[in-house]
């Protein structure tokens, strides 16, 4: 599993783990987040149970384990959160950040010991030592209850499914190019994204932050100016593309 | 007698399975305690003429009775069984990605950190084999019973052979039927539980 860190202050890292090299070949490939804070850790869509062990092993290399006291899925799919009953058993005292709209869902895969805090649809702040997470809107974008992660001090946004890309194996961790990465996302965000007036809610809450890393759950991590140039080829880009 | 399943990643089928073939068996149950019904009539009816057949139907409603009870039981004792190998596989699975991880963070500045949690995995999959081995244990006895209650029954029937034999021409073909019913049933249930306990040591 590679381990890239996008940033780092006194108050916080913000650790990207993918490209693990023992994945099964027939499974989509997934971007973790960590951010550690002085004396906890989250842990941002953590993922489906087979990158489960290989996720540990890379999570202890930074933080003891007992530091994650809390754990995010940006919504319910088995890629982003299919980890959560063996996070169940590592993590017995953590709290889980997701949409409301999932707990009756999310609980499926094992959440036993775990508390569920469930997000309210509007969003909202929590605090981890000095750091402010905020948890944004990103409903329907693709799933039906969304939320992306923004960090003011880092100017990190996890969109989650949004700004993915289906890349071939051992592909960069940044958006070296972003017209020829342009054609790598195309049609995840026409077929997966369901609703143009959702994207356009999602883009405007997201022009007004301040964003230096845009980090999706799958493909590559936008730097500054493609930031911008993403949301605004999203704004052109017809989704919801299934119906013939 | 079995310790523990072979193939457990099949087990939890093989269990659940046992407990839908058991239906058959509390409807062969149903029919001998229809067919016990039927006899305690007819000896009320002949009276003397039929006097020793009286012990012969008790013994039917007690069999029919003990082995619905019986049948009960394995069904539940078989799901929970179902259950419990279901949890195994589980914690069989747990256990193998924590060891996993382990091996994988070996250098890690806090590898240690995974010790504790990895031996818990340990020790609930210990746990959790030693439980499916207790409830294939009882499911196992319970089984047992059910088919020496089948060889009581198969010893009850010869004799009954004789006493229907023995009694007035007018009720002999009666008693004969009644007899023939409790050893068919019987035999279907003897069957039926040692396919149940072949799926199982499968
Ligand atoms: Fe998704
Ligand atoms: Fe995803």
């Amino acid at each position: 599993m590679k381990v890239v860190k996008l940033h780092e202050s006194r108050s916080h890292e913000w650790l990207v783990f993918g490209r693990d090299e023992e994945r099964p070949s027939k499974i989509i490939d997934t971007n973790q987040y960590m951010i550690k804070t002085t004396n906890h850790a989250i842990m941002l869509d953590p993922g489906g149970i087979e990158l489960f062990s290989a996720m540990l092993a890379a999570v202890v290399h930074h933080v003891p384990v007992q530091q994650i006291t809390h754990l995010f899925a940006s919504h319910q799919d088995p890629d982003i959160i299919s980890s959560l009953g063996l996070w169940d058993k590592t993590l017995p005292h953590a709290e889980l950040h997701a949409p409301w709209l999932w707990e009756g869902f999310l609980r499926h895969f094992g959440c036993n010991s775990i508390k569920y805090n469930p997000l309210p649809d509007e969003g909202k702040s929590i605090r981890l030592d000095e750091v402010e997470l905020q948890f944004i809107p990103a409903h329907y974008m693709h799933s039906s209850g969304n939320f992306s992660v923004y960090d003011p001090q880092a100017k990190i946004l996890m969109s989650g499914d949004i700004g993915a890309a289906l890349l071939p194996d051992g592909a960069p961790l940044f958006v070296e190019d972003f017209d020829a990465h342009v054609d790598k996302m195309r049609l995840f965000h026409q077929r997966w994204m369901p609703s143009n007036r959702a994207k356009k809610d999602w883009i405007r809450r997201v022009r007004q932050l301040d964003i230096k890393y845009m980090a999706p759950q799958h493909g590559a991590i936008f730097r500054d100016r493609d930031v911008v140039r993403f949301l605004d080829w999203l704004d052109e880009l017809e989704v919801g593309t299934g119906i013939a | 007698m079995q310790s523990g399943p072979r193939n457990s990643a099949h087990f939890f089928i093989n269990a659940a399975t046992v407990a839908a073939e058991l239906s058959v068996v509390l409807t062969e149950a149903k029919n001998i305690s229809l067919e016990a019904m039927n006899a305690k009539a007819l000896v009320a009816r002949a009276g003397d003429n039929v006097r020793t057949f009286k012990p012969i139907t008790d013994f039917m409603v007690e069999l029919a009775n003990d082995t619905i009870w019986l049948v009960k039981e394995i069904n539940r004792e078989a799901l929970t069984l179902s259950r419990n190998s279901l949890a195994d596989l589980h914690s069989a699975d747990a256990h193998e990605r924590f060891k996993k991880a382990q091996e994988r963070s070996k250098t890690a500045a806090f590898g240690d950190t995974l010790d504790s949690i990895a031996q818990e995995a340990s020790n609930r999959h210990h746990q959790q084999t030693m439980q499916l081995r207790r409830h294939m244990r009882k499911l196992f006895e319970l089984l047992d019973e059910i088919e020496s209650r089948m060889l009581a029954a198969n010893v009850v029937t010869a004799t009954s052979r004789l006493e229907a034999a023995t009694a007035a021409d007018s009720y002999q073909a009666s008693l004969e039927g009644i007899v023939v019913k409790l050893e068919k049933a019987a035999n279907r249930i003897k069957h039926i539980a040692s396919k149940c306990r072949h799926s199982l040591e499968r």
